[in-house]
């Protein structure tokens, strides 16, 4: 019975001692890509990520995330072969694969446009700890909402791996240094 | 169609209603106190040519920044394309700034299908405006004077051949202190321009 105890007292702690980041994020996802090929996680096996989460249709002002995460490519020379550039929208129903795939040509033929469906929007948000909110229309245009989302730019490694979730102002210098470092595997 | 989002408060709004999660970006007018001189970064024109902030200097200048992406960018460029005409005889050089990575391109591609017939193309060469500038969102349009020091800046879209723009870019002309509550109103496209 003692025994009983303290095993799960040794089971308690050690749930209490993993970090709450681990226990939540867990990086992985399933979508489709702006050409309609479905890819996970896995499907980037031995690349380093850089990947955020937003969508095309900015109503106010457009944050200048994916064109930092251009340059930042841009500056890495041919180092950048080794990174994925991905994209996934929390807004499927506007942000068509038609749609991403022109936006992501802005930005480089290197990026990767990702959607699905709600479900499967929701659950990639999940496992990257994204929280998105939906503004429906006052009135008139149906089509004409915004959404609000927790912004950033998400690296990780060869692995899929977490990190660094770098902030939405981040520059492009820093994030071609950690990118650097990852591709050069210093990030442990 | 534009439509008119009078939600401003003097000196900007942070988006009301956001969750405390969400990215908060202010927008509307802010005054840069003290004035201060912009970096000066690799701007070309359509020929390739130095089009930069060294060049801007000598009267107040009007800098655009925007992008063929950014869709409340794209509706607020026939609105200075209005103004240049306008303004540009009074005093105040109008520049809209594209941050494209296909360069002057992308400006043109845009300007042909909007039908944009008086500003000039101006490329951000090496993509540095947004962070030498300091514009985390676009559009940001930053207002300077005659010594090419920024005094203001307009986060978000106006109406810039409005009445209101016109009276705060006639005071920067005159070289009056550009305040706050000089704003113009925010604009928002309703539909993709």
């Amino acid at each position: 019975m003692l025994r009983r105890l303290l095993a799960l007292a040794a089971s308690l702690a050690l749930m209490v001692s993993t970090p709450v980041w681990a226990q939540e994020f867990s990086g992985r996802f399933l979508l489709e890509t702006h050409d309609g090929k479905r890819v996970n996680d896995e499907t980037f096996q031995g690349k380093v990520r850089m990947m955020a989460f937003g969508y095309t249709f900015c109503p106010d002002v457009c944050p200048t995330a994916l064109s930092t995460m251009a340059a930042a490519l841009d500056l890495l020379g041919n180092k950048a072969d080794q990174v994925v550039p991905l994209f996934v929208t929390v807004d499927p129903k506007r942000d068509t694969k038609a749609q991403l795939k022109e936006y992501m040509s802005a930005f480089g033929p290197r990026f990767i446009g990702l959607t699905g469906t709600q479900q499967m929007t929701d659950a990639a948000a999940r496992a990257f700890r994204v929280r998105y909110e939906i503004h429906q229309p006052d009135g008139g245009d149906p089509d004409h909402y915004t959404v609000d989302h927790s912004a950033g730019i998400f690296i990780m490694d060869r692995q899929g791996r977490l990190v660094v979730k770098m902030g939405h102002l981040a520059t492009a210098d820093e994030v071609a240094e950690r990118l650097t470092q990852v591709i050069e595997g210093e990030n442990r | 169609m534009i439509l008119d989002r009078r939600t401003l408060l003097a000196g900007g709004l942070a988006l009301a209603a956001r969750p405390a999660w969400a990215v908060r970006v202010a927008q509307g007018l802010f005054v840069t106190e003290p004035a201060r001189p912009l970096p000066d970064i690799d701007i070309r024109d359509n020929q390739n040519q130095p089009a930069g902030v060294s060049t801007w200097k000598g009267k107040p200048t009007l800098v655009n920044l925007w992008a063929s992406w950014c869709l409340p960018c794209v509706a607020e460029l026939p609105a200075l394309d209005r103004l240049k005409p306008i303004i540009e005889p009074e005093g105040l050089r109008v520049v809209a700034l594209c941050l494209d990575r296909s360069g002057a391109v992308g400006a043109v591609n845009t300007y042909a299908r909007l039908g944009i017939k008086n500003l000039a193309v101006s490329v951000d060469y090496r993509r540095q405006a947004g962070e030498s500038f300091g514009a985390a969102v676009l559009p940001t349009t930053l207002l300077l004077d005659s010594q090419g020091r920024e005094v203001a800046r307009f986060v978000g879209g106006a109406a810039w051949d409005g009445p209101e723009s016109l009276a705060l870019l006639r005071a920067l002309i005159a070289g009056k202190p550009v305040t706050a509550d000089m704003a113009p109103p925010l604009v928002r496209p309703t539909s993709n321009p």
